[in-house]
């Protein structure tokens, strides 16, 4: 098999497998049509780890072909191609290899759920959609996989259609998109219109370092240098994506979708996709320092102040997703840092961490029937030991454990951000930081919560419905919320929710020992991650104060960022297990915090008055008097009225006789020749 | 002429289909009423030996036979074989219709294959005589067509005003052959052009015939002013043959007029142009705006063809080869349409019901999901919304005029498109947003319901990758006007 | 002006009065002769081409058979012109505007010095024993003969379509196929049914006579 249909064969078999499951999923029924999907991503996973595997021991090279042009305009070519190098095939690998772990634990979750078939279509699609995004050599392509992915994850977000919540949600999510899609398709604009006319990445890399100090003027007078308004464009679209500070605010609240998804879109991959997008643009970015320093200070507001929210809430998924959101933000600074290697480092092990956490506490979901208030559980690892487990296994790397994987991604990007020489890094590195303080605290907060303690389900059944936060915190959907009566007990997950959970487990613990060396130091990444090393020599700092992945581990112990993380745990032990009145008591002296922190920064609130209410407002007035009064009552009703006429007339016309037929083309031959014959006639 | 040069090869499948069906026409006589089935059978057995034979003889060059009076060129092969597959269509969609009121008779069959043969004469002529001859061929079968339901008064009325205005056309078409004639001393479509591109013919005696040809070729497509005939023949006909009319028949006008102004009177092509316009202009105003007061859906159809014979015209007004594809492109797209359109239609009637107003189609979706899909389809194709096939096709003759700089006329030709969107969607509505007001049950036979489906889902999959057929188009464009 | 343009002229006058009385006359038969007249003033333009063989064809085809099969069909069938023809009057004026318009722009396009008729050199006359006949012929059979052989398909198709819209199969026909009445058996004829007696026999008789006469 050539290079070329292998490459289709991975996009495609999630596509095709979708399809069946999609169009034909009434007739096939629940189980073929998991077998199909299943199938299809199992394909996918296999082939992208050849394709890896390929890139490690050498034998393959980079790739970058149209495939099939769709469509020629005007000297415009929009054709659908693959640039396969290392950084997409470590991408596919994530994407394909989570994906699959989703679908297999989707079987068990989604057990009882009438839209199985339904489901397990648009997990497919989107695994499509994310490996065209990330496969694909040209921005067009781009923004039709990040399209594609927005709207399946707008799609599985409402999922559960009959419930408000999840509408308000998905409306949520895709409204804070568009900002975010408005500016991604400007910078794509303007790269179509200045960087030599063609939307293939090598021709506008190539293009690229000639534009480094061309301006452009966007109001006349003022000078904007090219490559950082591009630059910016294009980063305002990953974070929408991206979930970055300010534009964050759907991701919370896309926790209405079900738990797999929650995983794989909003955890391990689409939420990347922003990231990935900066990473593989990086020979742009690395011309523009405006934008790096812009892109690190956003990274380090979502990091820590993210990470602040996560302390407060008490559903088990909402805790993971603001964590999903501060660690972006880790990410969002390693790019700022130009150590878009580390970034991307960053993105793989926190996939397989984050994803294993979100399925967990969607195994605890399940064993909770689907009762997601912390406040309920308690002691739960007598009675779900896999969960608990690989729970802890996940929190350990997610905080920073030396020798897990979360520990060599995220110190590494601690260290990079300490060796940037950017004018934002110091306000970053505070953030990176405070953030494994705030990290570590969090984190180890859900887990005594859930699993150690008293077990709570039984004495304080029915508070999880006051429980706090705003509506869509509620789970009114009457098949799903019933929560454990007071002499139920939890029980272990179906083993095709825990074979996930164990599989994930494992590159959680180890991938980041293994994969330090040859990702960040090694030339994995050479020739794909272009890096200024001059202007910004963090990696080439790094590189050189590197000994090799144990030393790393062990150097750590006698660092403040460990100890930090040793403070978080410990004083979370000492919070909820030791003395749980603490911080109620600090909940009550310092109420005006605690306020803040539970709107939200009122950001939603801002958002909802300012943007909703006032576009709303807005639009009120131009309805009136734009649509009712010019449009509808002058050009529509108008332009109907005269088309009606008109019609009227040529109905007139139409009489049916013969020879009122006859004379309309004797009167035509008349009109033709005394027009082209007017010199000669008169 | 020597008996011996005469080379019938490149003719063969004409020779095939003329012999073929004239056997068809004795054995049909031993059949009875119960056992049409089997004409049937014979006549698409006839097509796909046709079609065989077309691919079979096909050569990518013009081969000139009979003296110069007949061609086999790229163009007609791809033309021809589209023919046979629609006709094929035709044929099976209009299976159960027919039989149901009484034409499923021997002449139906032998009529529509003898305008096959009309058509695949008009494709392949190269001289004014053959080409008149088989227009004449599929005119007089079409007329026959429609009165063959004689106990119907709409349809014999229709077939009265179809021949005698078809009459009134061809005697103009004719007689701005004769004046074509008599200027440049020959009916041989290479001899004239070359004749007028030496600039020895009479220029005014040229203009002359061609304002008399223009209206005949228009009359043929069914281009304002020349349009008449249209709805009332699409309403009066018997749905089946209202198809036949509006499928294959415009792919053979089309070349028709190709031959006669692009390879005949190629060098006058700066004075019908402008009348081309002219014609086009009006076609696309008139056909899509009176095609929203229409309550009847094949009157509003009737119109919808006229729009598209003006955007059809549109790449003949390029006046340069990649007009031309795009053209025949747009034409090829618009029978596929067409046939989705009528196939519904077909499918929706039953006996003693014709589904004809906007009334029998509400609330198909309740009836019928997956024909109300189709339907959608269809009617999304033609309202050129991407990425619909009938798109493509709008966008590559809009293309094609904006490429020789007569912006006015694309922007004219969005508005317009613009306009019939409205009553495209006016059906979608009816199909999805309105009750049902007919609830008998949809029986369709099932090679008709999965050649239907190919038909309407092509619509949407060759849409995906129209470069295929756009190059194949683009490629027999090129090959045949070498030749010029 | 030679003597052939002055036939010229008077046969185009009669040629086009006669043509216009067709449309006008009120008589049917009237307007039939007068189309005979049409044919026969035509006949005598191809005279004047030295096309003997399509005069002769002319006259023998339309004036002998076709027109004396028009003047059978108008005496024979009671079709009431007047009615065909109401309204005629009523459209006349725009008609005949249209149609004179129609022809004064094409006398003053083609008599106009532009279009230069005069330049046209008349055909060279033919050598005395040139044969009209055997030279179409020859046409017909070697340059024409695919538009000739189309031609023949034409009438074919003309003959299928008469027959196909007139043909009827009378539905009172009393129409016997002997061949079929031979090979009738008893079986076709007579069914006997077995049945037990009952006692309300009116009504089975009823059915067996009904299953007899099916």
């Amino acid at each position: 098999m050539d290079m070329k249909s292998l490459y289709l064969l991975i996009a495609l078999s999630p596509l095709a497998g979708s399809l069946i499951a999609g169009l034909f999923g009434w007739a096939i029924g629940r189980r073929a049509a998991h077998v199909v999907t299943i199938l299809g991503v199992a394909v996918s996973a296999a082939l992208s780890l050849k394709v890896l595997h390929g890139f490690l021991t050498g034998e393959a090279s980079v790739f970058n072909e149209a495939v099939y042009t769709w469509l020629t305009v005007g000297g415009m070519e929009f054709s659908v191609g693959f640039l396969v190098d290392t950084l997409t095939a470590m991408m596919m690998v994530v994407v394909s290899f989570v994906s699959l772990m989703v679908h297999i634990y989707t079987i068990g979750y989604m057990q009882e759920d009438p839209g199985y078939q339904r489901f397990f279509s648009y997990i497919s699609l989107f695994t499509f959609s994310m490996l065209m995004l990330v496969m694909s050599n040209n921005f067009i392509q781009l923004f039709f996989g990040w399209e594609a992915v927005g709207l399946v994850s707008y799609l599985l977000i409402g999922f559960w259609f009959k419930r408000p919540t999840a509408i308000f949600a998905n409306l949520k999510a895709f409204l804070v998109n568009r900002v975010g899609d408005f500016g991604f398709l400007l910078g794509i604009g303007l790269v179509l219109a200045h960087f030599g006319g063609s939307l293939n990445y090598s021709d506008v890399f190539a293009a690229a370092p000639g534009l480094a100090n061309a301006t452009i003027a966007i109001f006349p007078g003022v000078e904007w240098s090219l490559m950082t308004v591009t630059c910016i464009l294009l980063f305002v679209g990953a974070m929408g994506k991206s979930a970055q500070f300010p534009l964050h605010v759907w991701l919370p609240d896309s926790m209405e979708g079900p738990t797999p998804i929650s995983a794989l879109i909003h955890a391990a991959t689409m939420v990347t996709a922003g990231l990935f997008m900066v990473s593989r643009m990086s020979p742009l970015f690395e011309l523009s320092d405006t934008a790096l320093n812009f892109i690190m200070v956003v990274g380090s507001i979502t990091a820590l102040f993210m990470g602040f929210l996560g302390i407060i809430q008490n559903d088990i998924k909402r805790v993971v997703a603001y964590s999903t959101l501060s660690q972006l933000g880790y990410m969002t600074v390693a790019l700022g840092a130009s150590a878009y290697s580390i970034a991307m480092f960053h993105v793989m092990t926190h996939a397989f961490f984050k994803a294993l956490l979100f399925l967990a506490a969607g195994s605890v979901i399940i064993g909770m029937h689907h009762d997601q208030d912390m406040r309920n559980m308690g002691g739960l690892r007598k009675y779900m030991p896999i969960t608990w487990i690989t729970s802890l296994l996940g929190s350990l790397a997610l905080i920073g454990t030396p020798f897990f994987s979360g520990f060599y991604s995220k110190d590494s990007i601690i260290e990079a951000v300490h060796a940037s020489n950017l004018a934002a890094s110091g306000f970053a590195y505070f953030a990176v930081v405070a953030g494994v303080f705030v990290t570590a605290f969090y984190s180890f907060r859900m887990y005594f919560l859930v699993f150690h303690g008293k077990e709570r389900w039984m004495e304080n059944h029915g508070s999880h419905h006051e429980h706090h936060g705003d509506h869509d915190d509620e789970e009114p959907s009457g098949d799903h919320h019933h929560g454990l009566g007071p002499n139920d007990k939890p029980h272990e997950s179906p083993w095709v929710v825990t074979l996930p959970l164990v599989v994930l487990a494992i590159p959680s613990v180890m991938i980041g020992y293994f994969a330090i060396e040859p990702l960040l130091y090694g030339d994995f990444f050479k020739g794909v991650i272009v890096v200024n090393s001059e202007a910004h020599p963090a990696m080439a700092e790094l590189a050189h104060e590197f000994h090799g992945a144990a030393a790393m581990g062990v150097h750590a112990l006698q660092t403040m960022v460990f100890w930090l993380a040793v403070a978080g745990v410990a004083l979370a032990w000492f919070f909820y297990m030791k003395a749980p009145h603490i911080p109620a008591a600090i909940k009550q002296r310092f109420a005006v915090i605690d306020r803040v922190l539970e709107n939200k920064y009122y950001m939603d609130d801002l958002y909802f008055n300012l943007f909703a209410k006032g576009s709303r407002a807005l639009g009120t007035f131009f309805w009136k008097v734009g649509d009712m009064l010019l449009i509808d009552g002058l050009v529509v009703n108008g332009s109907a009225k005269l088309v009606g006429f008109f019609s009227g007339v040529v109905r007139k016309l139409q009489t049916g006789f013969i020879y009122s037929y006859a004379t309309t083309m004797i009167v035509g031959v008349l009109a033709l020749m005394t027009l082209w014959f007017a010199q000669l006639i008169f | 002429m020597n008996w011996a040069d005469l080379n019938l090869m490149p003719a063969a499948p004409e020779l095939f289909l003329f012999s073929a069906v004239s056997v068809l026409l004795l054995l049909d006589l031993f059949v009875s009423d119960a056992k049409r089935g089997i004409t049937y059978v014979l006549s698409l057995a006839i097509l796909a030996v046709a079609a065989v034979l077309q691919l079979a003889v096909a050569e990518p060059y013009a081969i000139h036979t009979f003296s110069n009076t007949f061609v086999s060129d790229p163009l007609s092969t791809l033309v021809k074989l589209a023919m046979y597959a629609t006709t094929f269509a035709v044929l099976v969609y209009s299976r159960q219709y027919c039989a149901d009121r009484g034409i499923f008779k021997g002449e139906y069959f032998t009529l529509s294959l003898f305008a096959l043969a009309g058509m695949n004469i008009m494709v392949s002529a190269s001289h004014f005589l053959s080409l008149y001859m088989g227009l004449e061929l599929l005119s007089l079968c079409l007329y026959a067509l429609i009165a063959l339901q004689r106990d119907s008064v709409p349809a014999t009325e229709s077939a009265m005003k179809y021949f005698v205005l078809g009459a009134l056309a061809s005697g103009l078409l004719l007689y701005g052959m004769s004046m074509v004639y008599g200027a440049t001393g020959s009916l041989e479509l290479a001899a004239v052009a070359k004749s007028i591109g030496a600039g020895s013919a009479n220029q005014v005696l040229l203009v002359f015939g061609l304002v008399f040809i223009v209206a005949g070729l228009a009359f043929k497509l069914g281009a304002v002013p020349f349009h008449m005939w249209v709805p009332d023949v699409y309403q009066g006909s018997p749905t089946a043959v209202a198809l036949m009319i509006g499928a294959a028949p415009k792919l053979a006008a089309f070349v028709f007029v190709l031959r006669f102004l692009v390879q005949g009177l190629g060098p006058l092509v700066a004075d019908w142009q402008g009348m081309l316009a002219i014609v086009a202009v009006l076609s696309m105003a008139i056909g899509n705006i009176t095609a929203i007061a229409q309550t009847n859906i094949k009157r509003m159809l009737a119109y919808s063809t006229i729009s598209h014979m003006g955007f059809l015209l549109l790449g003949l007004i390029a006046g340069n080869a990649d007009g031309y594809s795009a053209a025949l492109f747009y034409t090829v797209v618009y029978v596929l349409m067409s046939l989705v359109g009528f196939g519904i239609l077909l499918a929706l009637s039953r006996a003693g019901f014709d589904c004809e107003t906007l009334d029998d189609l509400k609330g198909l979706n309740q009836r019928n999901s997956w024909y109300a899909l189709l339907m959608l389809l269809a009617m999304f194709s033609m309202a050129g919304i991407p990425p619909l096939l009938g798109f493509f096709a709008k966008f590559a003759v809009i293309m094609s005029v904006v490429n020789i700089g007569l912006v006015w006329l694309a922007v004219f030709a969005v508005v317009m498109s613009l306009i019939g969107a409205f009553y495209y969607l006016r059906v979608v509505k009816c199909i999805y947003f309105d009750d049902a007001v007919d609830t008998a049950p949809i029986v369709v036979r099932g090679d008709m319901k999965l050649l239907l489906s190919v038909n309407a889902v092509a619509l949407l999959v060759l849409g995906a990758v129209p470069e295929r057929l756009v190059a194949l188009c683009v490629e027999a464009m090129k090959q045949s006007l070498t030749v010029l | 002006m030679s003597f052939q343009t002055v036939v010229f002229y008077v046969l185009s006058a009669i040629l086009i009065f006669a043509s216009f009385r067709v449309i006008t006359a009120k008589n049917p038969v009237h307007a039939a002769l007068y189309l005979v007249l049409a044919f026969f003033t035509s006949a005598g333009h191809w005279l004047l081409l030295q096309a003997e063989f399509l005069a002769i064809a002319l006259v023998l085809v339309y004036v002998g058979a076709v027109m004396v099969l028009f003047l059978f069909v108008v005496m024979m069938l009671d079709i009431n012109f007047e009615k065909l023809r109401e309204g005629f009057w009523r459209h006349f004026p725009l008609a005949g505007t249209v149609g004179l318009i129609m022809v004064a722009e094409m006398a003053l396009i083609l008599m106009s010095p532009e279009a230069s008729l005069d330049q046209f050199k008349a055909a060279a006359p033919l050598a005395a024993d040139a044969s009209n006949v055997k030279e179409l012929g020859r046409q017909i059979y070697t340059t024409y003969l695919l538009p000739f052989e189309l031609a023949a398909f034409v009438l074919l198709v003309a003959i299928i379509a008469a027959i196909g819209l007139t043909q009827r199969q009378r539905k009172d026909t009393k129409f016997i196929d002997p061949a079929v009445q031979v090979k009738v058996r008893r079986d076709d004829r007579v069914r006997i049914v077995k049945m037990d007696a009952e006692k309300r026999a009116v009504a089975d008789t009823d059915v067996v006579s009904e299953e007899q006469q099916a």
